[in-house]
């Protein structure tokens, strides 16, 4: 029997009357019959004057990390949360009336930031209604996972830290709670830098030992950067100055330290120097060094509020360079090729 | 018994057999018909709904024994590591290694974090985007379940794929190595083998025979499972956070009795 029906158009090309549709990748759902992936045909990436050594028509080998926006967002949302927790834990630990305000702004800051971090990880999913699988297994030798399980951790921890602000509670429950914060908060901020590092994208793998710290500073620059925003009087925002200026300058360091790593094969380093990848990576250097110097001129608020602003933009900038340095690299066989005949 | 993959490139005519064997086992939509401009390859890669792809490298160069153009094809797909880079990496344990020791994605838990698409060394695995989930070649887990040869190996009209026993295979691949060196072809070597050809994946149950340098091929010339350096990534990130919370603890302690 011959069905009515229009021939399917998703690529099978197997009418579902007449044959049944059992096999594996029949459960893929096709909405739109596949273009060439990420346009490379035809343009084999060469820029005159280069003398590449072989390739296969200059295609990538590499797939191109498939994250949208929402994870260079979640890796700004989720330092600015960890480091909040973990400056939140220390004003706590002195217990003082002029500390209270920092405290309570870092730890509702860490509770918020756990949430939307939360949120932007679901969405970035392509199938975010199934973001529960996640935890239906513990394995230590995947950084994402361990992630949901640190992020879960810091959530608790975080949101209870910022109850404990307006509940009547013993001390040693509501230093417990904060320290707990603190803890998982600076874990968070440090394992993102692990979770680009253990994938096979070559400027991200020539990093190994300098992407988590990077992250750690820049997260800790961040977290400054925001609570610049803020008055929050005298000793308080000398401490958060303090952090501030600590860590901008150890982040800008650390851009350094990571460019001379994964220029040790030039090839790889390539995306930081070139394109949009090149002018966030230098624009958030830039940035960072503003907002670094400003504080230190003068201790006008808005020279603050500025100096928060710059450095916002400058850690934003770095990851969304970092992830799109990640998609150039993974896009250019040469990086790839390169760094592994170097060894 | 581990089974496995013996692709020998020297025997592959390029009539993209298996191409079609696969996806029409497998149910797999198809390209989209696209002209590449690259030889006679107009499927450009393996992908989500491409589980097999033949590479036609036209190579012009002066050869010992063969005329000094050569074509060389080669169907590539997914290698089945030993040490597999997506499996160790997949936050949802959704990709699992099968009693075949292949290496299979499950689609009912696989939730497209997109994870093991940047962990795989070969471009092997990717997220169907409007799918939303990450496919690969199953090695055809429905078919050796039922006891029959995957279709790529059994479209195969050349034996250029073959499966079977890995060990056998390993000693047919290299006899077959020999054969050619002693008719003159230099350049035949064994690629991925086992984990004394390729340290970084400690072998692959996919591996080739492959004429000239791996790079013309568009596979890595020195794959590794990214998992392996994360030791010292985790030792990093200890350091940095340990700087992290003595640099929060220093900043609040040193401005307590500032004015």
């Amino acid at each position: 029997m011959r069905s009515n029906k229009p021939r399917p158009t998703d690529g099978r090309n197997i009418d579902p009357l007449l044959g049944t549709l059992a096999g594996e990748g029949s459960l893929q759902r096709i909405r739109q019959v596949d273009a060439p992936p990420h346009g490379e045909f035809g343009s084999a990436g060469k820029t005159p004057g280069d003398v590449d050594g072989p390739s296969y028509y200059g295609l990538p080998v590499l797939k191109e990390p498939v994250w949208k926006w929402y994870i260079p967002a979640y890796f700004y949302v989720g330092g600015v949360a960890g480091s909040c927790a973990a400056l939140g834990a220390a004003a706590a630990a002195v217990d003082r009336e002029d500390f209270a305000d920092l405290a309570r702004l870092c730890d509702v800051t860490a509770a918020a930031g756990a949430v939307v971090s939360g949120g932007l990880l679901i969405a970035d999913l392509g199938r975010p209604g199934r973001f529960i699988n996640m935890m239906r297994v513990f394995r230590p030798s995947s950084p994402m996972n361990l992630g949901t399980w640190i992020l879960t951790a810091f959530g608790g921890a975080a949101t209870a830290a910022a109850i404990s602000h307006y509940l009547p509670m013993p001390r040693w429950t509501r230093g417990l709670l904060i320290a707990g914060a603190g803890a998982t908060g600076v874990t968070l901020t440090g394992y993102t830098g692990v979770l680009l590092a253990g994938t096979a994208v070559p400027i991200w793998q020539g990093a190994r030992r300098e992407l988590p710290l990077l992250f750690s500073a820049s997260g800790a620059a961040a977290g400054g950067a925001f609570l610049e925003l803020f008055s929050l009087g005298k000793p308080a925002e000398k401490a958060v100055d303090r952090f501030a200026t600590a860590s901008k300058a150890a982040e800008l360091v650390l851009t350094v330290v990571f460019e001379r790593a994964v220029g040790r094969v030039p090839r790889v380093a390539r995306p930081l120097r070139r394109g949009l990848s090149g002018w966030l990576f230098r624009g958030s250097q830039a940035l960072t060094a503003v907002s670094l110097v400003l504080p230190l001129l003068s201790s006008r608020r808005a020279v603050r509020v500025t100096a928060g602003v710059l450095g916002t933009a400058a850690a934003l900038a770095l990851r969304f360079g970092i992830i799109q340095a990640g998609r150039a690299s993974a896009r250019d066989p040469h990086a790839t090729f390169e760094q592994q005949r170097a060894g | 018994v581990k089974v496995g993959f013996f692709t020998d490139t020297t025997l592959c005519i390029g009539c993209k057999a298996c191409e079609v064997a696969c996806k029409q086992w497998n149910q797999l939509g198809d390209d989209g018909f696209h002209l590449t401009g690259m030889s006679y390859d107009n499927t450009g890669r393996l992908g989500p709904s491409t589980w097999r792809h033949v590479t036609f490298v036209e190579r012009d160069e002066p050869q010992a024994v063969l005329p000094s153009f050569a074509w060389l094809m080669m169907s590539d797909v997914c290698k089945h590591c030993e040490r597999a880079g997506c499996l160790e990496q997949c936050p949802t344990g959704a990709i699992v290694r099968t009693e075949f020791d292949s290496v299979y994605v499950q689609p009912d838990i696989c939730n497209g974090c997109g994870y093991c698409v940047s962990a795989c060394p070969f471009g092997v695995i990717d997220r169907r985007q409007d799918d939303g989930r990450a496919w690969k070649c199953t090695l055809c887990y429905d078919r050796l379940k039922d006891d029959l040869v995957p279709a790529c190996a059994k479209a195969c009209p050349t034996a250029s794929i073959q499966f079977g026993d890995l060990v056998q295979l390993r000693t047919k691949a290299e006899a077959r190595v020999e054969q050619l060196k002693a008719h003159g072809v230099d350049g035949a070597r064994l690629y991925g083998a086992d984990a004394a050809c390729q340290k970084g994946t400690e072998g692959l149950h996919a591996f080739f025979l492959i004429c000239d340098e791996p790079e013309i091929y568009n596979l890595p010339p020195d794959p590794s499972v990214p998992t392996k350096g994360l030791a010292q990534s985790w030792r990093a990130m200890a350091a940095g956070v340990f700087g992290l919370a003595v640099l929060a603890a220093s900043a609040v302690f040193s401005a307590r009795s500032s004015r």
